[in-house]
Formats: structure tokens, C-alpha cells, sequence
């Protein structure tokens, strides 16, 4: 268990993506040798005589010993994980209720992961959801300088704020175009909150293409609890609804909604095979994190990929 | 008010400050909400809105209500204005407000309308009511104490009485007079029966106040009344037969048949119809004969009940009169009829000389009077002084004193004498002889009118005045009635000194003070004199009305048989004179139960008593207790009052009857609307928009 967690307000207030992006996986990872998980998706394959443009860092220098002769180590696989990183910028994202909104929690968390996922030499993209007039899609690279690249444009959606009412579905749809089959791992971080389930919908669709999909299903504490006393106006950020009520009175009404909404939404994509990953804004960012690492070494290559 | 309105705005501010106070939370499960509680938010909207609504109205009615706003109707009732002011409410109380409109007594309608007058009036007003019926004397003064003046109104009843109205008018003009308010209002509330009204003596003139008069009436008042009854013997129906005629008058425009009936001691023994003409008086004659033992009874006829029930029954009082007996000795008789000394007694004892006149007369002279000595025998006319019950010596010289022994006799024996002076009495004559028939000794005459010249002849005269009126002999008379005291006394009798004041009394005087009449009881009898002659000669009472029931009241008096007929013309109101005798207590009993107990000093050495108090029609029953303590039932004194017959007539007076309306009071204004306050509604609405703001937000 993580002993020292920053909270993801404080952890908001650290200076540029890239260092939060670092923080984060750095507690993450601390976390995950106290909870002696190991494993690697890269494994070795044979060599090949190198010729110029391979990786300095992939000569087998004790081949080159034996045999005065340059070896590269040829992998498994190499690079062949690509992780989609699906942002729900949507306005409903732009909920804060004492803490960071759901936006700046579900970005934290992406540009960790992409960290993560570029520092082990796999690619990673980006697409944002939300707002249809705005078309963001970082490519999937493996190049450290892609890192910069993809963290900018996260911290500028971020900066930006949640607009929109377009479900992320466009995008989860988006990604089954652009892998064209080949298996690649996808992970939503959104709210879900999305009125006709076209998202849940989506998410089992890119299972059943033998894609690895997470969601971190991000909620804010007030969404849970729904804490608020006297006479409320509450505006919807995502239409002009408007509705002046007394809490008290539909607070447990509302409970009973939220509860069957967790439910469904956790039953649907955990029946689809989805990992599943239900979080709150005030939950720290590398605990989210490390769930979600944890979940991941947990399943086996085969099942993953059935 | 248009700047006081503007108070709207303040719920509507701070409704919309209140709704910007709420809370507003972007909130990204909105549909949940929305799904969950889209009822409540209506609800909530509604009642929101609805406490915004009550809010602005209670606001808006405060602002309109402090600037008290009024409307204005159709006047129903007469012109009242509210404020600082004098104002008499004068309220026909006579029997006529009995009068049933729609099933309803119009005093009833009259003091409604009479409270909402008063209510219009305001605080401010000093106010006083003034009943209208006849001698309705209770005090009455302006005050602001509506209160009592609103229980005084809701005591009236109808009295008995009829109407007065111009007296009554007379006494609110009265009032106000005294007032320092230059706004002075007389609101009459009355049937305006041209008999209240008296043309020649208008309550005020010019100067008065303002009159506001009630036409309360609707329509013409039809109405129909026993006006008279009477009853005398009829000999023709045998000893005990009665004629009972009952006038009755029909006070309408319209044909009347009228169904009658008579009824004696409360059983109907006959009845009858009448036809009568609009307007028309009619009598009707009924022939019934005394129930066999009575010698007196009551009476009543009554007609089919119209819509004034109280005039239509009358009651009186039957009674087999005793036949008096009296003898008449003639000092001065004369061949010419008129100048004899007995010419107008005889005729005022036995008017129209009709043998049912009560009275038996003899006339003698006074040597004829000679009969009465049984020692005269076979020289004069025997004359037994037993048969008659009073003897009157009418300028009789002074008699012999054995024929003053024998009447002496005879009137101690219960006899009645009455002595009239005259040329022909020499005061020192009588002096000598005939003091034990006389109350007191004559002494010589004295001429008012001696050395006057004929103009100044009147102007000396004496009158009577200070009589006892509570005498039998005086009861039909009212106090300083004119036909008494109109009379002129040219010359009169003086009497001498005496200190036989136990059986004596003065029952009249003259304006000198000089006595009129004396009474004294001798032995059982009673002797009368009379100061001045009874005939012309030294007065002219003779030629007054009031010598007939003078005479004849003496005579029976005299007599001790008083004329119970007569009782029967007693109208409510009036006084009746009950001859006490011998008893020690007396019990007038009226229609409404016991009315007055007369005992102790209030009958002890009292020949009579006068009882007042007779406010209701009917029969007054009387029961006495003699010396010996027996009590029954004095039928011989029982009485009967009825209503004055003037009050049944309901005809409307003319405008010309009304009293001027006075200039002291602020001119109407022209139009005939009136103010309706509508503050009182707004304060109420605010109560009730109060209320229902309570209730929604406790809600």
C-alpha cells in the first residue's frame, strides 16, 4: 500500500504536465516494488548482426564479446504495445466539487500513464472527446519527444477546460478505425455519464476486437454523496437545464439513482471484460494509477488477448 | 396611494433576491435530478410563485388601505354624513308602529334603520333619540355613547300611545338648540300619520335644523280600528238589556267589510258585519243583555285582525246604573224659564230629559220644602226626604230651623246635600239656622265686577283653579281643564272662619284664592257648598262644557253612586280616579298583571285615589280590602282603558305638515350617492393574504 500519497489537489499545484506526469508514476512505481509485482510486456527473441540505425542499446555485448561480432538482441515483440489514451473533455467533466475538477483528475492520470507507457519504449496517443467542433488526436509513438508532444496537447485541453456534449463513444468508435485490428490498449478516463450508453456500448464493441480496455470511471466526491443543504439552484453544464430544488428532500432519491447507474455501468463493462476502475477526484492520482497497473500485470497475456 | 402601490416591488425584489440567494451549484448529474424530483420542482415553483403573488398582494392592499379608498352606491336610506356633528333621531313609537309590513312590525324596520344611521354617523356625533309617541317624556340628552343609544333602539317596543310627532319634533330642535355643532340634523323616523302633525304650531321655523325625513312606508297603510264603544241601558231589552255601540272606521282607500263581534266578560255573544266606504266611519249597534247577577260587567268588540291588531279590539265597562234620586228646591223660580234659578241644573241633571239619563229630578220650592216637616201636615204637600239620595238648595233662603232639624237628620243619615248661594241668601240669616247642613258659615258676598266698567267686566272675573283632581268630582276633568276654568266667577260667597278642618275640604278655589268649593261629612252624609250660584247669575259656568259632568259628578258623588259608564272613556295614559269608600287597601290589576297597590297613607282618610298608570288597553280589575279585612273583587270600581282613537288614522301627512329644513345645517350635496369605506375590506383581505403566506411557507 502507498504510504505517502500526494493529494491530487496539492498535486495540481506542481509545475508543468511532465513533472506531475513524473510524480505520479514515480509514487505509482514505489508503490509497486513494496507490492512486489513485476513483469514486462517486451521479452527476447534471437539476435541479428547489427547494421547502422539499430539501437546502441540493443547490442548484445556479451555476443560481441564471445564473437567479436555486433549482435543485436531482436524482441518479441518489439514495441508492439499501443496504448490509446481516450480523455473525456466533455462539459460534465468540468465538475468540481471541493477538489480538482474530473477533468484535470482523468488528464493526471492519462499523462501518467503516458509516461509510464513511453518510458517502456510503447507507443502512446491521445484522443479527446467533448467537443465536436475540436478534433485532437495525438498519433501513437514510442519517441520520448512524443511524450512532450502528447503532454502538451493534454495540459492545453486541460487549460482549456470541458466543453461540449459529445460522448466518448466518437472516439472509442475512432480508435477501432485507426487500429484496423491490430490490439492495442485503450483506457477511458471519463464520468460516463452519457444518456443513451452509446459509451458502454463502444467499450464493449473494442472488446470484443480483442482490444485491452480500461476505464477509470472518474466521479466527484459530491457526485457520490450529493452533500448540498438549502435551497439549490442546479445548472446543468452540459444543457440549459436548470432546477431549483431543496436537496434534502430528493438526496435520497438521488442515492438510489447513482447506486443503479455504478451498478449497471460496472456490470456492463465488467461482463464485457473491461477493467473496470471506479475513482473519485479525491482519491490520489498514483493510487488510481497503481490500481490500475496492478489490474493489468494481474491478467495473463492469453486472457488478456482472448 | 400610486407611490404606496410601488410597495409591490419589495416581495418582488425580494423574491428575486431570495431566488438569487439560492444556491447555484453546475452541477454534471443533473439528468439524475431531473429524472428524480421533476414533480417536486414544479411544485416547488408553484409554490413560489404563489407566496410571491400573496406577498405582492398583501404589499398592494396595505398601500391602498392606508389610503382609506372608498366607492360610492346608490343611496338607499336618507343623506348621512359622517363626522363632527349634532343629530336627533326622533322614532315613531305610537301603537301604529305595530303595524305589520311583510309579517314584520315596522318599529322593527324603523330602529334598523335608525341603527344604521347611527353607524353612519360615526363617533363623532352627539346623537340623541326622541320617542314620538304622545307623552313620551323620558330624558334625552346628545351623546357620544352610541352604545347605549343602540340598546336604548333595540328596547323599543310600541307603546300604547298614539303619535306626536310635532312635539316630539319640537323637543329634538330643542336639543340641538343647545349644541355648539353647526351641523344639526333632526333624522325623522316615522309613519308621518297626519295626526301626529299639528299644522298650526310648527315644531320650529326657519332657523331650525336640517330635517331628514324616512319614508318608510310602503305604500298606503290600510287600516281598520274600532274607534268608539258605548254603552248605555236599553230598556226596550229589558231590565238588564244594553245597547253597545261600536264605531268603526276604515282608514284606506279601498272597500272594507269588517266582521264583528261583541263579547262580555270574555264570552262572544254576538257578532256582525259592517260595509265600509274607504275612509268611512260606521256604528254598529249590538243588543245584549247582562249576564243575570251582574250588575257590572266589561265589554269588548273587536273586528277581524288587520295589520294594526292593537286598535282593533274596545273594551267597556257595563253596568246597571243606579237611578239618582234628587230633589231640587228653587229659591229663586221664575215664570221665564231661563231665569230661573234651576234652569240649567235641571237640564245639565237630566240631559235631553230621557228617562235613561241616571238622574230622577224633582223640583220644589223652597216653601214647598215646608213638606218635609211631618209637623206641617194638612198645611203643605207632604214630602218623605227618604226618597231621595240628594238634595240641592239652590238660592234658598235661610230655612226655618225645624226644617233644617229634619234634613239634618236625614243627612246624617247618609243623605247628600248640595247648597248654591244666591241674592236670595243672607249669610247671617243662615248664620242662625242652617249651620248643621253647611262644611262651613257664609259669609257676605263680594262683586269682582262691582264699579267695573262692561269692558273691564271679563278681565275681573275669577276662574277656578287648584282643584282636587284627584276627587270623584273632578276626575272627569284633566288639570287646568278649560272647560273649567274658562268659566268667569263675577261674584262670589266668602266664607267665615272655622276650626272644624277634620271633616272639611277645600275642593276648589279662585284665582283670589277664595273657596270654590267645600265639602264636610256630617254623621254618615255628605254636604256640598258651592260659593257662587248655579245658575248665571253671579258666573258663567253654566254656558261651559264643564258644568254637565260638574253637576252630575257632585250629584252622584253626593249620592255615593258614581256613574261607571263614564269609566269607560279612560285612554291609555290618562289618570282614573277610584272611590276608595271604606276600604284600607286597594289592588289595581291591569292587562299586564298587578299595576299599583294602594295602602297605608296612600288611601287612609282618602275618599279617593288616583291611579296612573295606565299604559295598556283593556280591563283594569280592582280588588279591595275593607275595614273588616274581607277582600274580593270591586267590580263596582273595576275600569277599562282604550287607545286614542286619533292614532288608527295612518293617512300620510302632506310635506306642507313638516317643520322647514332649517338653514344651521351644511347643505347636502346634489347627488344621491353615498360613500362605502372600503379600508375595512382591504385590513381584512391583508389578515386572510397573511394567513395563506403562514401556510405556504410553512409548507
Amino acid at each position: 500500500m502507498l504510504r505517502e500519497r500526494i493529494d491530487p489537489v496539492q498535486l495540481s499545484r506542481l509545475g508543468t504536465l511532465p513533472i506531475k506526469a513524473r510524480v505520479i508514476v514515480e509514487g505509482a512505481l514505489s508503490g509497486l516494488h513494496r507490492a512486489s509485482v513485476h513483469g514486462s510486456s517486451v521479452e527476447f527473441s534471437e539476435h541479428k548482426e547489427y547494421s547502422p540505425g539499430d539501437e546502441l542499446r540493443h547490442v548484445d555485448w556479451k555476443a560481441f564479446a564471445k564473437g567479436d561480432r555486433y549482435y543485436v538482441k531482436q524482441y518479441e515483440q518489439e514495441s508492439q504495445l499501443t496504448v490509446y489514451l481516450v480523455l473525456d473533455a466533455s462539459a460534465s467533466m468540468a465538475f468540481a466539487g471541493g477538489g480538482i475538477a474530473k477533468l484535470e483528475y482523468a488528464g493526471l492520470s492519462l499523462a501518467a500513464l503516458a509516461y509510464l507507457v513511453i518510458q517502456q519504449q510503447d507507443k502512446a496517443g491521445l484522443i479527446a472527446c467533448g467537443d465536436r467542433e475540436i478534433d485532437t488526436l495525438v498519433p501513437p509513438r514510442a519517441r520520448s519527444t512524443h511524450l512532450h508532444d502528447l503532454l502538451s496537447v493534454l495540459d492545453q485541453l486541460m487549460t482549456r477546460g470541458a466543453t461540449g456534449d459529445e460522448s466518448p463513444a466518437t472516439a472509442l468508435h475512432r480508435i477501432a478505425e485507426l487500429t484496423r485490428r491490430r490490439r492495442a490498449l485503450v483506457v477511458l478516463a471519463s464520468d460516463l455519464f452519457d444518456p443513451d450508453d452509446e459509451t458502454l456500448a463502444a467499450l464493449a464493441m473494442l472488446r470484443a476486437q480483442r482490444h485491452d480496455v480500461s476505464v477509470l470511471h472518474i466521479l466527484d466526491p459530491h457526485e457520490r454523496e450529493f452533500p448540498y443543504e438549502g435551497l439549490t439552484e442546479f445548472h446543468s453544464l452540459e444543457s440549459t437545464n436548470r432546477m431549483l430544488v431543496n436537496p434534502a428532500a430528493i438526496r435520497r432519491d438521488y442515492h438510489e439513482r447513482m447506486q443503479a447507474f455504478l451498478t449497471r455501468a460496472r456490470g456492463v463493462l465488467t461482463a464485457a471484460g473491461v477493467d473496470y476502475h471506479l475513482t473519485s477526484t479525491d482519491r490520489p492520482l498514483e493510487a488510481t494509477l497503481l490500481d490500475l497497473l496492478v489490474a493489468r500485470a494481474r491478467l495473463q497475456p492469453g486472457k488478456r488477448a482472448s | 396611494m400610486l407611490v404606496g402601490i410601488l410597495a409591490i416591488g419589495v416581495p418582488i425584489a425580494i423574491h428575486l433576491i431570495g431566488r438569487r440567494r439560492a444556491r447555484v451549484v453546475k452541477f454534471a448529474a443533473l439528468d439524475f435530478l431531473l429524472a428524480t424530483k421533476r414533480k417536486t420542482a414544479k411544485r416547488l415553483r408553484l409554490r413560489e410563485r404563489l407566496v410571491l403573488l400573496v406577498r405582492a398582494l398583501v404589499c398592494a392592499a396595505i398601500a391602498i388601505a392606508l389610503a382609506k379608498p372608498f366607492t360610492s352606491c346608490e343611496r338607499k336610506g336618507p343623506l348621512v354624513t359622517r363626522g363632527p356633528q349634532a343629530a336627533v333621531l326622533v322614532i315613531d313609537d305610537s301603537f301604529a308602529s305595530g303595524y305589520l309590513v311583510d309579517g314584520k312590525p315596522w318599529l322593527k324596520t324603523a330602529t334598523d334603520e335608525a341603527r344604521r344611521i347611527l353607524r353612519q354617523l360615526g363617533p363623532e356625533a352627539e346623537v340623541a333619540i326622541v320617542r314620538a309617541a304622545e307623552a313620551s317624556d323620558q330624558p334625552s340628552e346628545l351623546t357620544r355613547d352610541h352604545m347605549r343609544l343602540r340598546d336604548q333602539l333595540l328596547a323599543l317596543e310600541p307603546t300604547a300611545r298614539p303619535a306626536d310627532t310635532t312635539r316630539a319634533l319640537a323637543r329634538a330642535a330643542q336639543l340641538l338648540a343647545s349644541s355648539s355643532h353647526s351641523r344639526k340634523t333632526v333624522y325623522l323616523i316615522s309613519l308621518l300619520a297626519r295626526t301626529g302633525l299639528r299644522t298650526d304650531e310648527p315644531a320650529w321655523g326657519k332657523d331650525g335644523p336640517a330635517l331628514v325625513t324616512l319614508d318608510l312606508r310602503s305604500g298606503k297603510l290600510a287600516n281598520l280600528a274600532v274607534t268608539s264603544l258605548k254603552v248605555d241601558p236599553d230598556p226596550g231589552a229589558g231590565s238588564r238589556g244594553m245597547a253597545f255601540d261600536a264605531e268603526v272606521g276604515n282608514f284606506s282607500d279601498v272597500q272594507a267589510k269588517v266582521e264583528l263581534q261583541l263579547a262580555i266578560a270574555g264570552r262572544v255573544v254576538a257578532r256582525g258585519a259592517l260595509e265600509l266606504g274607504p275612509g268611512e266611519k260606521k256604528l254598529k249597534r249590538f243588543l245584549a243583555a247582562l249576564p243575570a247577577g251582574t250588575r257590572v260587567t266589561d265589554a269588548s268588540v273587536s273586528l277581524s285582525g288587520d295589520s294594526l291588531r292593537v286598535d282593533d279590539q274596545r273594551w267597556v265597562s257595563a253596568s246597571l246604573r243606579d237611578q239618582v234620586r234628587v230633589l231640587l228646591v228653587d229659591g229663586d223660580p221664575r215664570t221665564v224659564r231661563h231665569d230661573d234659578e234651576l234652569f240649567y241644573l235641571e237640564a245639565a241633571l237630566r240631559p235631553g230629559d230621557r228617562e235613561d239619563s241616571g238622574t230622577s229630578v224633582r223640583t220644589i220650592t223652597a216653601e214647598e220644602l215646608a213638606g218635609i216637616d211631618p209637623k206641617t201636615r194638612g198645611r203643605a204637600p207632604q214630602i218623605d226626604i227618604a226618597d231621595f239620595d240628594v238634595v240641592v238648595l239652590a238660592n234658598v233662603s235661610a230655612l226655618p230651623a225645624e226644617r233644617v232639624a229634619v234634613l239634618a237628620d236625614w243627612l246624617r243619615a247618609g243623605g247628600g246635600i248640595l247648597i248654591a248661594p244666591g241674592d236670595h241668601v243672607d249669610p247671617a240669616a243662615y248664620d242662625k239656622t242652617m249651620l248643621p247642613l253647611m262644611p262651613q258659615s257664609l259669609r257676605d258676598p263680594i262683586d269682582t265686577t262691582w264699579g267695573a266698567s262692561p269692558e273691564d267686566r271679563d278681565s275681573r272675573a275669577l276662574h277656578l283653579v287648584k282643584w282636587e283632581a284627584d276627587h270623584p268630582i273632578f276626575a272627569p276633568f284633566a288639570k287646568d281643564d278649560t272647560m273649567l276654568a274658562d268659566a268667569k266667577f263675577f261674584k262670589i260667597a266668602l266664607l267665615g272662619p272655622t276650626t272644624a278642618t277634620a271633616d272639611r275640604k277645600v275642593l276648589a278655589r279662585f284665582t283670589n284664592g277664595a273657596a270654590a268649593l267645600v265639602e264636610a261629612s256630617i254623621g254618615s252624609g255628605r254636604t256640598l257648598l258651592f260659593t257662587s250660584s248655579i245658575d248665571r247669575d253671579w258666573n258663567d259656568l253654566p254656558i261651559h262644557p264643564g258644568y254637565l259632568p260638574l253637576v252630575q259628578q257632585a250629584v252622584r258623588h253626593l249620592a255615593r253612586k258614581h256613574a261607571h259608564g263614564t269609566q269607560g272613556d279612560h285612554l291609555v295614559g290618562g289618570s282614573v280616579v277610584l272611590a276608595t269608600g271604606d276600604l284600607r287597601r286597594l289592588e289595581v290589576r291591569g292587562p299586564e298583571g298587578l299595576g299599583a297597590v294602594f295602602e297605608g297613607d296612600r288611601i287612609t282618610g282618602r275618599s279617593s285615589v288616583r291611579f296612573g298608570k295606565t299604559d295598556r288597553p283593556g280591563i283594569y280589575h280592582v280588588v279591595g280590602t275593607d275595614q273588616t279585612g274581607a277582600t274580593r273583587d270591586r267590580d263596582e270600581l273595576a275600569f277599562v282603558v282604550n287607545l286614542d282613537p286619533r292614532g288608527s288614522d295612518l293617512t300620510a301627512a302632506p310635506a306642507s305638515a313638516l317643520p322647514p329644513s332649517g338653514t344651521s345645517s351644511a347643505a347636502p350635496p346634489a347627488d344621491n350617492r353615498r360613500r362605502v369605506e372600503l379600508w375595512h375590506a382591504l385590513a381584512a383581505l391583508v389578515l386572510l393574504l397573511l394567513l395563506a403566506e403562514g401556510f405556504l411557507v410553512q409548507r
